[in-house]
């Protein structure tokens, strides 16, 4: 946004040439005055001396590039066709940028369809295809498939369970290759329910992060379940979402979500398991809802015994920018795990919220273990640029956990 | 703003300097006019502004985008900011008729069916034979375009699935008490539609709101539009009509600044009483949505001279509505940008408290939205963003429309929202009824900001007479006195000179003294009024007389 000062210098460039102009338009009238016998005639004087100098409109410069930004910008980012892709791909990945292909409404809007291949300040890149029916039978059904490739090559991991240390990071590379689809009926508008399957080939490699050791220095299998092992995945879900959250950034409501994963070993099965997710968060507004009571409560479990059977490149994972924001990303991963966020976010302006926030959670390496003892705690404030629909940006900074201060910059939400 | 003369003026007048230079050259041409023109000229008061006296053909568009114009008023203060009298209004205070401005309920006695009417030039409309022409690009009200059997164009527009009848009610309110008000408004219509009969124009089109690219108009464009409007119990919908106004468009009208292109266009916007005093309207309607971008400026030709006449545009934001959703409650409280509130909000962690946020809205029908008449409080009330002519409003001009607004009875207020149709009877009564309460505050406070002595006549033998608008409007009880001193008037030189000693009267009445009505044309009455509640009837109302035959007659009044 343009400051006073910037705004005022950029019209004052007109200013002096207004100023002849406007005292000339005085003076011409007052001569013009001087010989009118009626208030008509002097009022018509007034115009006939202006009419002497017309000029033609010309917008200055912030005009120009407002216009810019509101004819042409808006639609370079949310384009149709090709367009940039912006952002992030996953959770430490640094900014994203590259190119993507979409249209909108094909088959008559019946589908969406969206391609990119995207690159990141942290040389991860990934690509996707993702084919969406997603009003079907009058907005009751919607389905879509899709194929990706992700390389991550500086993934952290600081080993298994609550005890990890910070002193072990290391990183790991993972390419993984998908197809998949999911299908999901709507009984009611709030309420999603269904199922899909999704083929997944992950890879994992040496961790390209120059910073720390590369996984195998320090770890081995038994302490990194699935590091030693190439194994191909069919994941069949199912999963159930309700979401009554008012408005998409939401300021009342809720979203909750169950889901039900099967993730079977096609290599002989030794490394099957199950996964289950629920995912509750619930909106608090008051104060004509410019202030708003956040909070979600994330468990996850798997029935993979002590994690022997269970990949550590699919377990539930703690710290970063949307889960615990005082800790390092992946900082905690385990077979089971929970977590616990509240915030309190306050509208200062339209379009910009401050939060402070309180993150708790932990990961376990058995069920009974998944409890409130032994958390890991942190809390802080951030600031978030955001519209009714979305968080654009934020800014969050966590403190008090045993792993010191963090800062994040995201371009996107936090649930 | 490069395009208009008085914005970057005003710039200009903040630095000293300069303010100084154009204050000297100012003054100077101002008195070459001042002495040589008379105070009143013989056709005084005029009570048309001749706007149309030159070809405007040249004018080209302007069309201010939301970015721009949020920005450029919250952060550029653009337009002239100074306590100076309306300068469009003519010698007795009023604003004559024009491009902008028709005077209405304000000057004629309308009935309540002409308020009713509005603009509208038939009582019905039906969309039968009608055609599919084209995609509605503005705004944020759904819709699409349709051309009737005759070929004219309208925009046709839903309303929210939550809030049925909402935005088209506004509309239908909006436009008939701003067109009894005196503006210029397009005529609107409620109509149901049938979307399964809709026909499509082949040479239909629209701009694709993913690419911004215009392409043909297709079934799947309309269904968009639907998915996102109410549907009634028959299966059909409730529709906005609005015909769109004759001539070619040329974007909106700014309240600040003229037209460098438009040789009529000779006083600043912001300068201009119908404008300035379109915040008064503005704070009783809740029209926050009063900015440039929600005006439209048509290019239309009479006898072969081109000139631009001004519309007020687009209330489906106004009262309770936020058009795709019951109003926000900032909206009408507070710009979107305000500084200080933001800076307490962020300093305190939120435990600052906007006012606004504790207002308490009553339980109302979806179609009324978020509408109240308790907490209203007419001075604070503000729109979206900073308005220029809103910024400079002073006592007279809100005085001005406030008396319009006394003109709108309870029977008018009642028939105008019955106009909009709601099914649910609670909301035509609840609307009503807040109107007329928001109305009453309206009257009260600005009614009382000057001297509310209105309407004197002089009579041959020296009897003055004149009423008190605000003890008639019932927002004051009778002043206790009133306090007349006469005077009389050189025309010529504009001197004033006394008459007699101050008389004190205890109705709205008095006598000229003795002798002063002889030998001259000009006489005047300087009138002030003591009310323990109403500091500001001390200020003075100021009428001239000008001797026409045997009688006299008012042409000039001045306040505050």
């Amino acid at each position: 946004m343009m400051s006073q000062h910037a705004c005022g210098m950029l019209f004052d460039v007109f200013s002096i040439s207004r100023l002849v102009v406007l005292v000339s338009l005085v003076a011409t009238t007052a001569a013009y005055g001087q010989d009118a016998t009626t208030r008509a005639e002097a009022d018509r004087q007034r115009r006939a001396a202006k009419n002497e100098s017309l000029e033609p409109y010309e917008p200055g410069g912030f005009e120009r590039a407002m216009h810019f930004v509101e004819d042409r910008a808006v639609f370079i980012v949310g384009r149709e066709g090709f367009y940039p892709k912006l952002g992030s791909l996953t959770t430490g990945s640094g900014f994203a940028y590259g190119l993507g292909y979409r249209d909108r409404d094909l088959f008559d809007k019946v589908a969406v369809v969206d391609l990119w291949a995207a690159t990141s300040t942290r040389r991860y890149w990934a690509t996707e295809a993702r084919l969406t029916f997603p009003r079907l039978a009058n907005k009751r059904l919607m389905v879509e498939s899709w194929a990706a490739h992700r390389d991550y090559p500086q993934e952290d991991f600081f080993g298994i369970g609550p005890a990890s240390v910070r002193a072990d990071q290391t990183s790991f590379a993972i390419r993984s290759d998908f197809l998949g689809a999911r299908a999901g009926i709507r009984p009611l508008p709030i309420l999603l329910a269904g199922g899909g399957l999704e083929y997944q080939r992950p890879r994992l490699g040496r961790g390209k992060d120059e910073r720390v050791p590369s996984i195998e220095q320090r770890f081995n299998a038994f302490a990194a379940p699935g590091l030693a092992q190439r194994v191909d995945y069919l994941r069949s879900t199912a999963f159930v979402e309700l979401d009554y959250r008012e408005p998409r950034n939401a300021r009342r409501g809720g979203w909750y979500r169950l889901d039900f994963s099967r993730y079977a070993d096609r290599g002989g099965g030794q490394q099957t398991f199950n996964r289950v997710d629920l995912d509750l968060r619930q909106f608090v507004g008051f104060l004509a809802e410019r202030r708003v009571l956040a909070g979600r409560l994330l468990v996850s479990t798997s029935d993979a015994a002590s994690g022997a059977a269970m990949p550590f490149y699919l377990m539930p994972t703690l710290g970063g920018n949307d889960t615990l924001r005082g800790f390092r990303e992946y900082r905690f991963r385990g077979p089971h795990g929970m977590l616990a966020q509240g915030e309190y976010r306050w509208e200062i302006w339209s379009g910009l919220e401050g939060a402070l926030f309180y993150d708790a959670g932990k990961v376990a390496m058995s069920r009974r273990d998944l409890n409130f003892d032994g958390l890991e705690r942190d809390y802080g404030f951030g600031f978030r640029f955001n519209t009714d629909q979305a968080i654009m940006f934020r800014v969050d900074a966590g403190f008090g956990s045993r792993d010191g201060k963090h800062l994040y910059i995201v371009f996107g939400g936090i649930f | 703003m490069a395009s208009t003369s008085t914005s970057s003026s005003a710039e200009f007048f903040r630095r000293p300097a300069a303010a100084m230079l154009a204050g000297l050259l100012s003054v100077a041409a101002a008195s070459a006019v001042w002495s040589a023109a008379p105070r009143f000229y013989p056709d005084d008061p005029l009570w048309s502004d001749d706007d149309r006296a030159f070809d405007a053909s040249k004018v080209v568009a302007v069309e201010d985008g939301n970015g721009y114009d949020f920005a450029v008023n919250t952060f550029g203060h653009p337009g002239e900011r100074r306590d100076v009298r309306a300068m469009n209004v003519n010698t007795i205070d009023e604003v004559p008729d024009s491009s902008w401005f028709t005077n209405r309920i304000g000057r004629n006695a309308i009935t309540v069916a002409d308020v009713v009417r509005g603009p509208d030039r038939v009582d019905r409309i039906s969309l039968d034979g009608w055609t599919v022409s084209g995609g509605k690009s503005t705004g944020v009200q759904p819709g699409f375009r349709m051309t009737d059997p005759r070929g004219t164009l309208h925009q046709i527009e839903v309303d929210p699935p939550s809030n049925p009848e909402l935005a088209s009610g506004s509309e239908i309110i909006g436009t008939a008490f701003y067109y009894a008000m005196g503006y210029n408004t397009v005529d609107v219509y409620l109509a149901e539609i049938d979307r399964t009969n809709l026909v499509i124009s082949e040479r239909s089109t629209i701009r694709d709101p993913l690419n911004g690219k215009r392409r043909p108009l297709r079934r799947s464009d309309l269904d968009d539009v639907f998915d996102r409007a109410a549907r009634l119990p028959n299966g059909r919908y409730r529709v906005l009509v609005s015909r769109f106004a004759a001539g070619t468009p040329l974007g909106n009208f700014r309240y600040y600044g003229t037209r460098p292109d438009d040789p009529n266009d000779v006083v600043p916007h912001e300068h201009r009483r119908e404008l300035r005093g379109a915040r008064v309207f503005g704070a009783w309607l809740n029209h926050d949505d009063s900015r440039g971008i929600n005006s439209l400026d048509m290019l239309e030709t009479t006898n072969g001279r081109a000139w631009v006449k001004h519309y007020m545009f687009d209330f489906g934001s106004i009262l309770g509505s936020g058009t795709v959703f019951a109003q926000r409650h900032r909206p009408g409280n507070e710009y979107i940008f305000e500084q200080r509130p933001g800076w307490l909000t962020l300093a305190t962690l939120g435990l600052y408290v906007r006012p606004w946020m504790l207002i308490d809205y009553p339980e109302v029908p979806p179609s009324v939205g978020r509408f109240e008449a308790h907490a209203f409080e007419p001075e604070k009330w503000k729109p979206e963003y900073p308005n220029a002519a809103f910024d400079n409003v002073r006592p007279d001009d809100a005085f001005w429309a406030a008396r319009i607004v006394a003109r709108f009875s309870d029977e008018m207020v009642g028939a105008v929202v019955k106009k909009a149709q709601y099914s649910d009877p609670r909301a035509t009564e609840y609307l009503t009824r807040a109107l007329i309460t928001r109305r009453d505050k309206v009257l009260a406070t600005w009614l009382n900001q000057v001297c509310p002595a209105v309407d004197p006549r002089l009579l041959a033998e020296g009897a003055l007479t004149f009423s008190n608008v605000a003890v008639d409007a019932r927002a004051a009880t009778p002043a206790e006195t009133y306090q007349l001193q006469w005077f009389r008037f050189d025309n010529t030189t504009g001197t004033r000179t006394s008459v007699g000693d101050s008389q004190t009267v205890v109705t709205p009445a008095g006598r000229a003294p003795a002798g002063l009505l002889d030998g001259t044309d000009y006489v005047g009455v300087v009138v002030t009024a003591r009310h323990p509640e109403h500091v500001g009837w001390m200020r003075p109302a100021t009428f001239f007389f000008r001797r026409g035959g045997p009688r006299w007659t008012l042409v000039g009044v001045e306040r505050g």
